[in-house]
């Protein structure tokens, strides 16, 4: 091979690495600056708080990301996590044992889960449609089962996971880590990791070359769902409460972290660094718009602009100009 | 740059001898790439001028800077005397260049008339015409001798039945130019000839036509010049009448083949697949067996049912009679991973809506139907997965700078080599190749017949799909000629002429097929 060919090979390997490192890049000097401007930033509390605050976020990216490779799209995950709240706090106020309880509510993300892909693969329809109709449903079946209320849940040890740290790092924290190793390896060492990307490219390609397109599609949402669970899991247990309406709008939240992570919403394109970092940058800002006193409504814009601007830079990069 | 390519005399007043459009040391280089080095090179007026190379010479790419699809890197176009930006197409257009591109770019979802006027629409008082757009397109296409219907939606026709539309499209437009890239690819004998006399009778008009092609024979028989492009430069111009077929290809990969069809023929083993009296969406009735070691052409024309048929018998698609026998035993083939756990591999006919991942790694395209055995339960072996592919891009010369690049911005035919590369590691025992050589060049042709035999050798068998007559022709062991959905004749290894073939898939009579797709 030419020089040239050796000398186009090291741009394209690291491409991904390469996208990585300017994300982190960006959340470091997002770090900084906010240190610099208000002193509470750096604080070990304050710190704590926003590794929590993005956590669960994060993990409901990268499930959010394998959808989005295969060209799909989850709505559902915000009112999944709120469901999971009220189906774990129900177990554990009848007295189910924690474990069980966790593994239930896990299970029920998985079934929604199974759910879309039977809607997508077997009747045909749009995954946008799909997960939108789970999401408002899902959120009514939560409030009949609630009555409209709050379900307070009874039991310390379970609130206390979610409030205590390990070597000087909150639980949460170690749980994006639990997701997202094994996520890394399944993404990007996996055949099915190679299948997502695949499907998402041409389906049919795939299916002719023995690809299951099926399985991938189930197993996609099927993921989405566990990691969207997990995240009702913590959640109930960093408040303390069931309720089905909350985590309001964080579908958009996901697929917002998802795509500043540089996955692409045609599919076949995506990591999972990418919609960690994704998910941490915006808990900065939100967090440091706080600290700031910036008004709620200019954290909106700000996020709004961001996705813009993130988003157009990468592809102009893909682009190689 | 060349003694043939400076010999042109300063312009003459003659109207055709005239130069219409020249370049000047025209230039691109893609990232990792460097495309197109820089070329000299002059049209005539109404001149065919055709251009051959080797799949990644950069014919494509000559094409898109004229038509102003890409940015040229550096060098000067000159129209009529005057320089050219050519920095749209539709700067292109309105100076009157068009092209019909190797990958049909047309709206699939509209229909043909819609098609025929994108961005002309007739229109009154902002209502459009639809009736009226019909009426014209189908005067047109008619006029054309094309025998297609105006109103359906294109993504139903057949690719060659597109290629034709795009083709009747370009001469609508004021035309001067028009390039032609591989317009025969998916095309039929019968549509090429249609073609053909489309070509003639523009040249005719006074239109100049750059034609690029795989296909000699196509070349020598409508040009008047050809340039030959090898790894990005012109290496020579040559008058048709005063070159031959060796030369070119000599000039075309710099050295020469004695022979393309390579054929080796083996003692049929076993049979591998029988369909009995098999029926599906297309086809009828169909029987036949294929047996290790042999290969089974199906000739026919695009639309005859053939690829209709491998799809069925590759659990694409439900048979509605009929049975199929693998190894002797019947068998229900109820989806592609049925078929591919029994020992088949197929290659589709449309590389872009069904061979290839375009946005994805070569590495990754190369090695889909593989990685369950590159991989140890979970994990994928990264070295195997490397050495594979690397392996695939040096048997089959698969021009890229790296595993690494996308598909996408691979060259057409070297494309089309990975939809072949990617069953040649699979171990499959029945291959099913549909169309393998659509865009390929000269030299990769006869290394894929030598892999071919190779497969052979090792015990495999061979359906061959080609609507290329002298391919199916001189590889086939047995030679099925389809038409309308029915197998309608059967032959030996060279046991009919072209002639008799040609006649039995063509009909007796052409019936007006009245809106039948
Ligand atoms: N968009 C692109 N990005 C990067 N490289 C490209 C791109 N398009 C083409 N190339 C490269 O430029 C070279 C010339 O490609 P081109 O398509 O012009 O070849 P071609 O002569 O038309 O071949 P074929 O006969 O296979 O169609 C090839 O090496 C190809 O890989
Ligand atoms: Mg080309």
């Amino acid at each position: 091979m030419s020089t040239e060919a050796i000398a186009a090979e090291r741009p394209k390997r690291n491409y991904n690495a390469l996208f990585g490192l300017t994300l982190l890049a960006l959340l470091v000097l997002l770090w900084v600056i906010l240190s610099v401007a208000t002193p509470s930033f750096a604080s070990a509390n304050n710190i704590s708080n926003l590794l929590r605050q993005g956590s669960m976020i994060a993990i409901l990216a990268v499930g959010q990301t394998f959808v989005i490779i295969t060209g799909g799209i989850d709505l559902s995950v915000g009112a999944v996590v709120g469901f999971a709240t009220v189906i774990v706090a129900m177990l554990i106020n009848a007295g189910v044992p924690i474990f069980l309880a966790i593994l239930i509510t896990l299970l029920v993300g998985v079934a929604i889960g199974l759910f879309h892909g039977f809607g997508i693969v077997k009747m045909g329809l749009p995954p946008f449609i799909i997960t939108l109709a789970t999401l408002t449903s899902l959120r009514g079946i939560g409030l009949l089962m609630t009555n409209g209320n709050s379900i307070s849940i009874n039991n310390d040890a379970f609130q206390l996971f979610s409030r205590s740290s390990f070597l000087g790092v909150p639980n949460l924290f170690w749980m994006v880590i639990l997701v997202g190793i094994p996520a890394y390896i399944f993404l990007h060492h996996s055949r099915w990791g190679r299948y997502l990307f695949s499907v998402g490219s041409n389906a049919e390609a795939s299916r002719l070359s023995g690809v299951n397109v099926q399985r991938t599609i189930y197993m996609a949402y099927t993921l989405s769902g566990l990691c969207a669970a997990f995240v009702g899991v913590l959640l109930a247990s960093r408040i303390g409460i069931g309720n089905p309406t909350q985590a309001e709008g964080w579908e958009l939240q996901a697929i917002a972290s998802s795509v500043i992570g540089g996955t692409s919403l045609f599919g076949a394109v995506g990591s999972v660094h990418g919609p960690l970092l994704g998910a941490f940058i915006l808990a900065t800002i939100n967090n440091g718009a706080n600290l700031l006193n910036v008004n709620a409504f200019w954290q909106r814009i700000i996020t709004g602009v961001l996705i813009i601007v993130i988003v157009y830079f990468d592809g102009l990069r893909r682009r190689g100009k | 740059m060349t003694s043939t390519a400076q010999e042109l005399h300063p312009a003459p007043t003659l109207e055709p001898g005239r130069t219409i459009l020249e370049l000047k040391g025209l230039e691109k280089r893609y990232p990792g790439t460097h495309a197109l080095k820089p070329v000299d090179l002059a049209f005539k007026a109404s001149e065919i001028h055709a251009i051959v190379g080797e799949n990644g010479a950069g014919k494509s790419t000559l094409i898109k800077l004229l038509t102003g699809v890409m940015p040229r890197t550096s060098g000067d176009v000159i129209w009529e005397g005057k320089p050219a930006a050519l920095a749209t197409p539709h700067e292109a257009m309105a100076l009157g260049i068009n092209a019909v591109h190797q990958e049909v770019v047309l709206c699939r979802h509209l229909t043909v008339a819609a098609n025929m006027f994108l961005g002309e629409e007739d229109s009154r008082f902002g209502i459009l015409q639809q009736r009226a757009m019909v009426r014209e397109a189908q005067k047109i296409i008619d006029d054309l001798g094309f025998d297609l219907p105006a109103h359906v939606v294109l993504g139903d026709l057949t690719i060659g039945q597109q290629q034709l539309i795009a083709a009747a499209r370009a001469t609508v437009r004021g035309t001067k130019f028009l390039i032609f890239d591989e317009p025969t690819a998916y095309l039929t004998r019968k549509e090429a000839d249609q073609l053909f006399t489309l070509i003639r009778r523009l040249k005719g008009e006074g239109v100049t036509i750059i034609y690029i092609s795989h296909r000699m024979e196509e070349v020598f028989e409508l040009a008047d010049r050809v340039s030959v492009l090898r790894d990005g430069t012109l290496v020579g111009t040559r008058n048709i009448a005063e070159t031959n077929d060796a030369e070119l290809v000599k000039m075309m990969i710099n050295r020469s083949i004695e022979q393309v069809y390579h054929k080796e023929h083996f003692t049929p083993g076993a049979t591998l697949l029988e369909a009995r009296n098999l029926s599906g969406k297309g086809f009828e009735n169909v029987s036949m067996t294929v047996r290790a070691g042999e290969i089974v052409g199906l000739y026919g024309l695009i639309g005859a049912g053939r690829s209709e048929f491998v799809t069925t018998l590759y659990g694409r698609h439900r048979k509605s009679a009929g049975q199929i026998l693998w190894e002797g035993k019947q068998v229900q083939v109820n989806s592609e991973h049925d078929a591919i756990r029994l020992g088949m591999a197929l290659a589709p006919e449309s590389r872009r809506d069904q061979g290839l991942c375009l946005n994805l790694p070569v590495g990754l395209n190369l090695n889909l139907p593989i990685y369950k055995r590159i991989s140890s339960n979970l994990l994928i072996s990264s070295a195997q997965e490397k050495a594979e592919a690397d392996r695939q891009i040096a048997n089959l010369r698969i021009k890229t700078p790296t595993r690494n690049a996308l598909a996408s911005s691979l060259s057409g035919g070297n494309q089309q080599k990975i939809v072949i590369g990617k069953w040649l590691a699979h171990g499959a025992k029945l291959f099913i190749f549909d169309e393998p050589t659509v865009g390929v060049d000269v030299g990769t042709k006869a290394e894929i017949y030598r892999l071919f035999s190779e497969l052979l050798s090792k015990g495999a068998g061979i359906i061959l799909i080609s609507s290329y007559l002298p391919e199916v022709y001189e590889l086939a062991d047995t030679l099925h000629v389809f038409r309308r959905g029915k197998l309608v004749a059967t032959h030996g290894f060279h046991t009919a002429d072209h002639e008799e073939i040609l006649t039995q898939a063509l009909a007796e009579k052409q019936e007006k097929p009245g809106g039948q797709i």
